[in-house]
């Protein structure tokens, strides 16, 4: 056995720090096994439960295609249950298909999406931990451009890190931002600023993503003005792909949205509901064993030298008052001649910090 | 993607609305594993058709025991089922138990002491099964290792599989009913064959039919038989497992309902073992009759072997209550005895079946 697996599994495991007796619900997927059975039995060392749940998709299974609408809105008591009483849960990602469920209208996912987030709400809050991850299987190295080998060396490279190191590196960044009352984001075809005065950072080290690696807000909801464009990836969001998206804000609202492709569904999500067309998070990439863009959220969001925005709800425990249906992260480079101002201070410049 | 098997998806319409009967609003538990997805998702596309809620329970061991996590978890939460899943078994309304194993042998290797804790952990979770407090259907999905074990291919494994649940049952019904009839009617059940002698009670006792409901495939009846009755010698010539462990050619005497000989031709040591779990072990808990007419040669695999038409079955262990049966056990171990080449039942001293043919 890969021995580097025994020591993710080992991390993820950290990253919820279980006591004895706790009920930790195990989600992934068939191909997930190697990384599952691991996760099992450290828990099992631990004291812990697993109750492992696999599923054929992520989101947008059968249930949530087939199902009547009014079904399809609430959850079963026995779901609700497993889900209020569960002390933690592990969201291990191990898509045969990672395009699987992009076909499933949005009105359904939506349904489905409002009935869980209700119950999951503690974890929302930072009440109760988990974590989410994903497992090394060929739909996952497919899109990241790379063999499942190669894949494997990527992933083991962002997660078997100094954990300890980067958590003080970030502390440095976020004790800056907490101070900020203005941030400007300038880069390629980017002119945007947005108000963080009065709220705190949180950062990710061990935490709720594998790998984390990131500093994060919620932005006052009514403050950002200018334009983005993610002229560098394509925003990526439920199997989409969406190429060339660029955002207009006045007063924190987005009034313009476009995009070079897919640009129905960008317009479609953002009118998915009131809060779709606000600022939930401003994040910063911060690790160091995550240098290309592979589209997929969990890892582009922390490359370090970017900054990501998400569109949507907001973090209620970093005085996020923004609420949606919808959290769709999209990822600006800015390690090619962009730059981060804090009240009129470049503290980054092209990637390199100046702090 | 390969065109699913039609057959897959009349299976999966057979268990949902036949064994099943889902109706809007249950909440109906799909305990499976990976290898069965064909049939899985038809089963969670028909009970969501339905307005009812599939809630899958999939793992790589069968839900709800994690063979990988009990093999170093604390004995004590090995021994007891988690609440989460107290409350999923509390609440089902029914549920469909599909094995589909990638090894028949298992996930992971657990001890005996660590085996025995983990059944008893998910005691709770069978309770409302056992006592028919809601439907319920116990079944497989035609796997490479299902297939493999029968000793065929996987096609050939396939048609004989689907020939087995895919039937007329309410046809098959009709004349298992008037087998049980006479059964009912009877006290005394002698079973004449290769090395075998026995005599069992089955009077005060009714039978059940199975036509398809709580097993897929159905085709048998069967009774908790008088406890103390049974007398004479019987060789169970189809071969059998016990928890993975092979035990063939299993010869048992019995003298007032206790077996009192034991002997097999293979795993001997696991047939001792087994009788000695606790004293209702070495008393009959069921005698069946296999019917189903589809099933023409074992496929180790007790779930079709006890079907077969022309054999009875003897199980050693717990019997069923709501049969009136009063043996307690934790084992219940279905042994098969081949009828078709050598072998009559008789009814009070009347044949009834000869050779495996029905003579009622």
């Amino acid at each position: 056995m890969d021995p580097r697996l025994e020591a993710y599994a080992r991390l993820l495991v950290d990253c919820i720090s279980p006591k004895p007796g706790w009920q930790v619900i195990v989600r992934s997927q068939p191909p997930g096994r190697p990384l599952v059975e691991e996760v099992s039995r450290e828990l099992a060392r631990r004291g812990a439960r697993a109750l492992v749940r696999l599923a054929f998709d992520g989101v947008g299974g059968i249930f949530v295609r087939e199902a009547p609408l009014e079904v399809l809105g609430t959850l079963s008591d026995i779901e609700r249950h497993e889900i209020e009483t569960m002390d933690s849960y592990m969201a291990m990602l191990a898509p045969e298909n990672t395009r699987a469920g992009s076909d499933v209208p949005a009105e359904r996912l939506g349904l489905r999406q409002q009935a869980l987030r209700t119950p999951h709400e503690p974890f929302l809050r930072d009440e109760k931990p988990w974590v989410g991850c994903y497992c090394a299987t060929e739909a996952v190295a497919q899109d990241a451009g790379m063999t499942v080998h190669a894949f494997e060396d990527f992933l083991y490279g962002a997660v078997l890190i100094d954990w300890e190191a980067l958590r003080q590196t970030m502390e440095r960044i976020a004790e800056r931002f907490d101070r900020a009352e203005t941030v400007r984001i300038v880069g390629d075809g980017t002119d945007l600023t947005f108000s963080l005065a009065g709220r705190q950072g949180k950062i990710d080290a061990l935490g709720a993503n594998m790998p984390g690696g990131e500093v994060f807000y919620s932005p006052v909801e009514d403050s950002a003005e200018g334009v983005i464009s993610y002229s560098e990836y394509p925003a990526c969001y439920l199997g989409h792909e969406v190429p060339g998206v660029r955002l207009r804000f006045e007063q924190g609202r987005i009034v313009d949205a476009s995009a070079t492709g897919d640009e129905a569904f960008l317009v479609g999500t953002l009118d998915s509901d009131e809060g779709a067309r606000r600022l939930g998070e401003f994040g910063i990439g911060c690790n160091p064993g995550i240098r290309r863009h592979m589209k997929n959220t969990l890892f582009d969001e922390k490359i370090e030298g970017t900054v990501h925005f998400a569109v949507g709800t907001g973090f209620p425990q970093l005085g996020g008052t923004n609420r949606s249906g919808i959290h769709w992260d999209m990822v600006k480079e800015l390690r090619k001649g962009g730059r981060i101002e804090i009240d009129g201070e470049v503290v980054q410049e092209s990637g390199t910090w100046r702090l | 993607m390969a065109a699913v098997d039609p057959r897959a998806a009349e299976y999966a319409r057979l268990l949902v609305e036949r064994c099943l009967g889902v109706q809007a609003g249950w909440q109906v538990l799909i305990r499976s594993q990976p290898a069965a997805r064909p049939v899985i998702e038809e089963l969670m596309r028909l009970i969501a058709n339905r307005g009812a809620y599939p809630l899958l329970r999939m793992n790589f061991s069968l839900w709800p025991v994690d063979e990988v996590w009990a093999a170093e978890a604390p004995e004590e939460l090995v021994g007891e089922l988690s609440p989460i899943d107290v409350y999923a078994s509390d609440h089902m309304d029914a549920r469909v138990t599909m094995e589909a194993p990638d090894n028949t042998r298992g996930v992971f290797a657990l001890t005996p002491e660590r085996r025995a804790l983990a059944k008893r952990g998910v005691a709770p979770f069978l309770r409302r099964t056992m006592a028919h407090e809601i439907p319920w259907v116990s079944c497989q999905f035609p796997t490479n290792a299902l297939a493999q074990e029968a000793g065929m291919a996987l096609e050939e494994f396939e048609d004989f599989f689907y020939t087995a649940c895919l039937r007329d049952w309410d046809a098959e019904s009709e004349a298992m009913k008037r087998l049980l009839e006479r059964f009912d009617a009877a006290n005394e059940v002698r079973i004449v064959g290769a090395d075998t002698d026995l005599t069992v009670s089955i009077r005060g006792r009714e039978g059940e039919i199975d036509d398809g409901r709580v097993n897929m495939p159905g085709g048998e009846f069967f009774y908790s038989p008088v406890e103390d009755s049974a007398e004479g010698t019987i060789y169970f010539d189809v071969p059998t497992e016990l928890d993975g462990d092979a035990v063939d050619g299993i010869r048992l005497t019995l003298r007032g309902g206790r077996i009192e000989q034991a002997t097999a031709e293979q795993g001997e040591d696991v047939l001792l073992a087994a009788l000695e779990m606790d004293e209702g072990a070495r008393f009959v808990g069921e005698l069946g009759i296999g019917c189903n007419e589809g099933i023409t040669r074992p496929a180790r695999s007790i779930l079709f072997d006890e079907k077969m038409g022309g054999t009875i079955h003897m199980a050693i262990g717990a019997s069923y209550p709501h049969v009136g049966g009063k043996n307690k056990s934790t084992l219940h171990w279905d042994l098969v005895k081949d009828l078709r080449r050598e072998g009559r039942i008789e009814l009070d001293g009347e044949v009834v079946q000869e050779n495996g043919t029905w003579l009622i």
